[in-house]
Formats: structure tokens, C-alpha cells, sequence
């Protein structure tokens, strides 16, 4: 093969393992500036509040609630217009277009130790997850 | 009746033989046109006294202008074809890197504030364009532009039919929501559902502009082709399928729907939608268009085969995220 096609071959390798790198990654919970800091989990009167940020994304991507104790998901938006609004949460049934601006409480019920909640938006390119123990 | 075999250049996909199979069919004393795509030759039956040279040429003239030619002998093969590949997969690739790059940077996680007025509705537009919304809907575009222009030369035509039936509809149809509300939803299981069909669509077309069907004795299934017909040839199709994206997911668009919706009136609606319909023209416009002015460059195979390979990635991503959308598989990939 002539020099040519092979330095093209490894700059196409080089180019697959980056968009691996950039799609695959595990989500981390890496907040940016402008976002408000939130307090995740809040247990008020023996309910336990989640609070889920919508825009761009959702933040944090991934929660950690207590079993065992009936629990509400507050899904927060502010000038939201992308995506995150078209929320579908596949475990409670539940498809909705949030406001744009404002606060959605959606019940999740009482869930067991190992269980978790995922919600994605609509063409599945945002996701996050309570993971409850 | 004499049977006669010429070698036919030009020929590279199963619309083309179609094409050429009608075309000659028409002419007087032409009959029983056979195309052959693997072995590159056309055989027909004719009545006629011309010599084979003649009739070559007389035929040529009738397909011509669509890049097909008939010769007695065989004409000697370009090489440029294969050595665009491995070209063509880096620049596809680093353009799909790009975009990825981009959509996690979070630059575009700007809120936006305040009431929606049609002059926010074409901002928002604007910034759905190059949003994650770009691989569905503009992926979309791209691919059909690509090999529509690929295939035929009057490409301008479908391409302004689409774009004027995306516009018009998405202004008619927002109207619609202002008055009717929410009569008009497709429901959001719906709506993942057809974007899943776009990114099927899109890998389909995505191998086609790559070449994989040319290589090998796989065709795609002649339906496809004869839609490719319609959309090049027919008035209707092009500006339906325009229409026809103010289903597709795209959290933008139904963002703006459910504003539309709460508007109130015929009017807002339409302004609305048809003031985001225009904010996603400029990028749309530049790739569809942009495809079209490549095909009559030298440069075409190059950029039809990186295009294939961005269409193809591009519809791969939206083929799992749509189905994370449906909750079949986990979200393996997050923005």
C-alpha cells in the first residue's frame, strides 16, 4: 500500500477511537457555571424530593435516593427549549412535554433497594437516572 | 427483430436502470430494453434498420443528459472511483467527531426566557439547526439531497419543492395548533417511532452514497427506487415529505408546537412555527443546496462518499437514540 493510504488508515483509526471516547463515555455529573446548583435529594415531611434540572440536558445526570420512602420527582426547567422538555419516563408511564419555564412534580412512588428510575427525552439523546438504595 | 447488446457507462444505481429501461422503451421500434447493472450492458430487441453504431448513438442522445451512455465497444474504465475512499471515511469521520465535539460542548445551552414572540421562534430555530436536532432532521436533507443530485441533473427543483413544503407546512400546520390545540399530535411514542424510520432511511442512504451497493450483488428493494422517481420527477412528493417533517423528532420543534398550541389563535401559531421553520432554512438550505452544487463539481465522488459516511454515522446515532427514546435499550450514548 502506498504511504498515502496508510497514514489515511491510521488517521481513521485515530478519528473512530475519539468518537468512542466522545459518544461512550460515562456520564459524570460535571456542572457548568451557569447552571444553579440544586439540592438533589430533600426529604420534607416524610416524602422524598428529587429535583432534576432540564435544559440542555439533564443535571445531574445521576442521582442517589433512598429506598423505601415515597418519592417525588421535581423536574425543573428554565428557558428550556431543546430536547429535555420531551421527557419520557419508561417505568411510571410517563410522556410529557414540560413547560419551558417552571416546575413539574411527577410521582414515583415507593421504590426497593437496587431500583431505578431513567428518564430520556424524546429521541433518546438525554438521559438520567436515580439510582435508589 | 434483431437483438442487439450495447455496454453502458454512467450507471450506478437500480433507478438508473429504471430510467434507462423506460426511456428507451418509449422510442419507436425499441422493445424488450434489458438492463444489466453488474455486467454494465443494456440488450434490446429492435425492429429497425439502423446499424448498432447508429442506433448507439441515436439512443445516447435520449439518455445522455442524465450522465448514461451507450457504446459498441467497451469504454475504458475510470479509475478515480476507489482511491476516494480512504479519503473519503477520515473527512466523514472527522466531521461526525466535529459535530459530537460540538453538541457536548454545551455551548448551545442557552436559556431562553420571557414569552415566545416569532422573532425568539426564529432564533430558536436558528439554534435548532445546529442542535443535536441537526442529526435527524438535517441528516435527513443531507442524505436525500446528496443522492437525488447524485442521480439527476434538474436536483433544483425537489429541493425547492421540499423546502417550500416544510415552510408552508410548518406555518399552516402551526396555524392549526393555535386553533385546534392539541387535536393534532401525533402522540410522543408516535413520533419516536418515525424518527426511528428517518435514521433507517438514513443508513439506507448512507450506504448507497458510500457505494456498498454498487460493489455488491445487493440492491436495495425497487420500492425505494421508484420513490426516489417520484420525489426527482413529481411535483407532490418532495413538498409532502417537506410537510412531512413537522413530525419528526426533534425536541425544538415540538417545544415550539406546545408554544404554538398555547397561543391561542390561528395567526400566532402560524407566525410562530413558520418564524422557526425559517431560523432551520439557512443550515438546511446549505445543505441540500450544498450537495447539489457538489454534484457538478470534480470533486463529487469525494463528497458524495464523506457525505455517505456522515449520513451513516449520523443515522446510526439516531437509530439508538431513538430506540433509548422507545426505552427497548438503554441510552448507550449521552450528549
Amino acid at each position: 500500500m502506498e504511504a498515502k493510504k496508510i497514514a489515511l488508515a491510521i488517521v481513521t483509526f485515530a478519528l473512530v477511537v475519539c468518537i468512542a471516547i466522545i459518544i461512550l463515555r460515562a456520564p459524570t455529573n460535571t456542572v457548568s457555571p451557569e447552571v444553579q446548583q440544586v439540592d438533589a435529594v430533600v426529604v420534607k415531611d416524610g416524602i422524598q424530593y428529587v429535583t432534576i434540572l432540564a435544559r440542555g440536558g439533564y443535571t445531574p445526570k445521576i442521582s442517589s435516593a433512598e429506598a423505601n420512602v415515597p418519592t417525588k420527582l421535581i423536574m425543573q426547567t428554565d428557558g428550556t427549549y431543546d430536547c429535555s422538555l420531551s421527557l419520557v419516563i419508561q417505568a411510571i408511564g410517563y410522556q410529557k412535554i414540560l413547560p419551558s419555564t417552571g416546575e413539574e412534580v411527577i410521582d414515583l412512588g415507593t421504590l426497593t433497594s437496587g431500583q431505578s428510575i431513567r428518564g430520556v427525552c424524546s429521541m433518546g439523546m438525554y438521559s438520567f437516572v436515580i439510582n435508589f438504595t | 427483430m434483431k437483438d442487439y447488446t450495447f455496454h453502458v457507462s454512467g450507471t450506478h444505481c437500480a433507478s438508473c436502470k429504471i430510467f434507462i429501461e423506460d426511456t428507451l422503451t418509449e422510442q419507436t421500434g425499441i422493445s424488450h430494453v434489458c438492463v444489466d447493472l453488474k455486467h454494465k450492458t443494456v440488450s434490446l430487441e429492435t425492429t429497425l434498420d439502423e446499424t448498432q453504431g447508429e442506433l448507439a448513438e441515436r439512443l445516447t442522445a435520449t439518455i445522455q443528459q442524465n450522465g448514461y451512455a451507450l457504446s459498441v465497444l467497451e469504454p475504458v474504465e475510470k479509475k478515480q472511483g476507489d482511491g476516494v475512499v480512504w479519503l473519503a471515511v477520515p473527512i466523514g469521520l472527522a466531521v461526525l467527531a466535529l459535530f459530537f465535539l460540538f453538541q457536548k460542548s454545551g455551548i448551545l445551552n442557552i436559556g431562553l426566557g420571557g414569552t415566545v414572540t416569532p422573532v425568539t421562534a426564529l432564533i430558536i430555530g436558528l439554534i435548532a439547526s445546529v442542535s443535536s436536532c441537526l442529526a435527524v432532521v438535517g441528516g435527513l436533507v443531507l442524505s436525500l439531497s446528496a443522492t437525488i443530485s447524485r442521480d439527476s441533473q434538474n436536483d433544483t427543483r425537489p429541493i425547492l419543492l421540499f423546502h417550500g413544503g416544510r415552510l408552508l407546512g410548518f406555518a399552516v400546520l402551526g396555524g392549526i395548533l393555535g386553533v385546534i390545540g392539541g387535536a393534532l399530535s401525533i402522540g410522543l411514542t408516535a413520533t419516536t417511532l418515525l424518527g426511528l424510520l428517518a435514521s433507517v432511511v438514513m443508513i439506507l442512504l448512507g450506504l448507497n452514497l458510500v457505494g456498498i451497493f454498487e460493489k455488491s450483488t445487493l440492491t436495495l428493494p425497487l420500492g425505494i427506487f421508484k420513490f426516489f422517481r417520484s420525489m426527482e420527477h413529481t411535483t407532490l412528493a418532495p413538498f409532502l415529505l417537506g410537510v412531512g417533517t413537522f413530525f419528526l423528532p426533534c425536541g425544538f420543534t415540538q417545544a415550539m408546537q406546545v408554544t404554538a398550541l398555547s397561543s391561542g389563535s390561528f395567526l400566532s401559531g402560524l407566525l410562530i412555527m413558520g418564524a422557526f421553520a425559517i431560523g432551520t432554512l439557512p443550515m438546511l438550505a446549505l445543505l441540500s443546496f450544498g450537495s447539489a452544487s457538489f454534484a457538478q463539481s470534480k470533486h463529487a465522488p469525494l463528497f458524495f462518499k464523506s457525505a455517505g459516511v456522515v449520513v451513516l454515522g449520523l443515522g446510526s446515532f439516531a437509530f439508538l437514540a431513538g430506540l433509548a427514546g422507545l426505552g427497548i435499550i438503554n441510552p448507550l450514548i449521552t450528549l
